[in-house]
């Protein structure tokens, strides 16, 4: 038997893969954990029922491109938006319907957040989506509740881990808003410079934003403290913090860049470079929701796993599919899926034997 | 973008794998208001050319007819933080030609209108200075509408109208029916005298064959500085706050450290002046024209095409801006010249 392992191996051996013929804008699993959706230019959204990997259900969603892609609020289903200026849900069945219509202007950005589970029928699940300047809040029916405006556009939105709390990145800074506030007085973060997307810590303690200056900048909210995080050769598209809040990966180099959130990181702390060396930019990184994985994807295609404390590597695909522009887990953390700008796709088990 | 160092190779768009083929030729069309940008791009739009293409308008944009790929944009122009005092570049463009990559099967080339008082330098900018909008899309022309009647007004009150006819590869000289043949000329002479290095173009009501404003590859230096002929007149304006261009050639190869470090210095120094350089070099040693080109300090270059058998290998460049110092810059060109 050959040592020398494919890296296709775990492509081959436990995955399923397609050629949508379209770039994959997005990737998502919803709260069940039983459906994966691809998000795609051409504007369709394809659906995967994990029970039956072999039918891949084509959804038309958006007249133009799919921007982005979030679980719905509710347990199953999937919330879209594009550049037909249309905020949609899609059931796990392939059901459309449409949140919001915002005209000519895109929407960016989605997210959602499940609401407070030991409430039961209370739960108050939310969804946002990003339209130019404004952040727009709705319930889980898809009734508006806050349009919350900003200076300029919004580039990176997400809720905190207790649905709380927005978090907007736009130029010189970012926005935190309060969703239960009364009247909205945000918490507002600066720092000069165009911030183009953006992560919260799950710890709840640190805003941290991409850069157009190929760097990173947080602020811990504690205090108040400016985080710096520089040295990339390419504008970070991705950030990821592993479910600890331990660390946040990134991408933008040419390995994944892990920072350290912890022991006063990563203020004058080195950032850990996992599955680099090949010269090759890492476009997407995903950490795993439970364990200290983290799943990276290259500019040529390669997706890896590596797990952070002892820095090994897995692959997962080889390279030669186009970048990876969408990596995403299960909730459970069972599977992982890609895309590639050149429109190939995967689902891979990578459950424990 | 503060460069210390243009070597061949130095650029990420400069690696002999880039295709050009697979870049999506982007249009700026500038112009003051009530020039004629929009009834140019109605035109553009409805002319049967079979081709498709986006259009990004901002939002106080008028257009009259229906394309499914319009998107209403908020000029953002924000600055860098890289200590380059005129490196602005346009944040909504970064996101908005992103998003259109995604379904670039879609169309055949992007067309941005900007305002009327929009300065052209940071939307020229952000296609030197965002990788990803370099990588997918390519600067294919600017181009500027002018209004006969109305600007040589404008050139008097503003600084903007003199930058828009400096930024131009091509003009459309436009109105033409409002003037006199007289008053023509003297516009002409004054396009010429800010930019003598863009296509002209004379129209009534903006009709004119689209190729001359699409696809022009005006951006190819090779075929800017051919397409003048003219390229040795002498300029009389000079030290004054004008517009003005100049250009210099020498026949003696470039030694490339001391053309990087020469025009290093100088874009650094100058760059907030210097509106536009662009320059074909001969590299000494090199079978290969280097084609230079720099918007205010941002700087960019690249190996194209080789010297044509027979072809004299003389190197020239073309600076348009403001306080031009002819004897300076000559002998900094010329000190460029391999020993």
């Amino acid at each position: 038997m050959s040592s020398a392992l494919s890296p296709n191996l775990m492509l081959e051996t436990r995955g399923v893969q397609r050629d949508l013929d379209a770039f994959v804008v997005a990737v998502r699993f919803d709260r069940t954990g039983r459906t994966a959706a691809f998000a795609l230019g051409d504007g369709t959204v394809r659906l995967v029922a994990l029970a039956d990997q072999q039918t891949w259900r084509t959804v038309a969603v958006h007249d133009g491109a799919a921007l982005d892609l979030a679980p719905d609020a509710a347990p199953a289903g999937f919330v879209s938006g594009g550049d037909d200026g249309s905020f949609r849900r899609i059931a796990a069945d392939g059901a459309v319907t449409t949140i919001a219509s915002f005209g000519m202007k895109w929407v960016e950005r989605v997210a959602s957040h499940p609401g407070d589970k030991g409430k039961g029928d209370k739960a108050g699940g939310l969804l946002a989506c990003a339209v130019g300047k404004t952040v727009h809040l709705f319930d889980q029916s898809g009734a508006t509740l806050k349009a919350w405006p900003h200076p300029s556009s919004v580039t990176g939105l997400a809720f905190d881990a207790r649905g709380k709390r927005v978090g907007a990145s736009h130029y010189n800074g970012a926005t935190l808003w309060f969703v239960a506030a009364k009247t909205d007085s945000p918490r507002k973060l600066e720092w000069k410079g165009s911030h183009t997307g953006l992560a919260l810590n799950p710890d709840g303690d640190a805003v941290v934003t991409a850069m157009q200056e190929n760097a990173l900048h947080g602020w811990r909210l504690s205090d108040g403290q400016h985080m710096r995080m520089s040295g990339y050769p390419a504008k970070t598209e991705s950030l990821s913090f592993t479910r600890s809040g331990k660390w946040l990966a990134t991408s933008g180099a040419d390995a994944m860049v892990l920072w350290p959130f912890f022991g006063g990181g990563p203020m004058g702390k080195a950032p850990t470079e996992l599955a680099g060396g090949d010269g090759v930019l890492c476009s997407q990184v995903a950490c795993h929701p439970q364990q200290e994985v983290v799943a990276g994807g290259f500019a040529d295609g390669l997706v890896v796993l590596a797990d952070i404390p002892t820095a090994r590597i897995l692959p997962m695909a080889a390279p030669d599919r186009g970048a990876v522009t969408a990596l995403a887990w299960s909730a459970d953390g069972r599977h992982l899926a890609f895309g590639t700008e050149q429109g190939f796709a995967a689902i891979i088990d990578c459950a424990e034997r | 973008m503060a460069i210390t160092q243009i070597s061949p190779g130095a650029f990420p768009g400069a690696s002999p794998g880039t295709t050009e083929a697979a870049q999506v030729p982007v249009t700026v069309l500038t112009g003051y208001l009530g020039a004629g940008k929009t009834t140019l791009l109605n035109r553009i739009l409805t002319e049967q050319h079979g081709r498709k293409y986006a259009v990004i308008i901002n939002e106080f944009g008028e257009l009259g007819v229906d394309n499914d790929l319009v998107v209403d944009t908020d000029e953002e122009v924000f600055e860098m933080n890289n200590g380059c005092v005129c490196c602005t570049v346009r944040g909504d463009l970064i996101r908005i030609l992103g998003g259109l990559m995604k379904r670039r099967d879609r169309f055949d080339g992007i067309i941005i209108e900007t305002t009327g008082l929009a300065n052209p330098a940071p939307v020229a900018q952000t296609f030197f200075v965002d990788e990803a909008v370099r990588a997918k899309t390519r600067l294919d022309a600017i181009v500027t509408v002018v209004d006969a009647k109305h600007v040589l007004a404008r050139l008097a009150d503003s600084h903007e109208a003199a930058d828009q006819i400096a930024f131009a590869d091509v003009i459309v000289l436009n109105k033409t029916d409002l003037v006199s043949p007289a008053e023509l000329a003297e516009v002409g002479q004054r396009l010429r005298a800010i930019n003598r290095f863009a296509v002209i173009h004379h129209t009534e009501r903006a009709a004119l064959p689209i190729d001359q404003v699409l696809n022009r590859g005006a951006f190819d230096l090779a075929r800017v500085l051919e397409a003048n002929p003219d390229f040795l007149t002498d300029d009389e304006h000079e030290h004054n706050d004008e517009v003005t261009s100049l250009s210099f050639e020498v026949e003696n190869p470039i030694d490339p450290e001391k053309f990087n470090a020469w025009i290093g210095v100088l874009l650094q120094d100058k760059g907030a002046d210097l509106l536009r350089t662009k320059g074909i070099l001969n590299y000494a040693g090199e079978n290969r024209r280097f084609a230079f080109q720099a918007v205010h300090m941002i700087a960019d270059g690249d190996f194209i095409g080789p010297w044509k058998a027979g072809e004299s290998r003389i190197s020239r460049i073309v600076f348009i801006g403001r306080n031009l110092n002819r004897p300076q810059l000559r002998r900094g060109f010329e000190g460029c010249q391999a020993a």
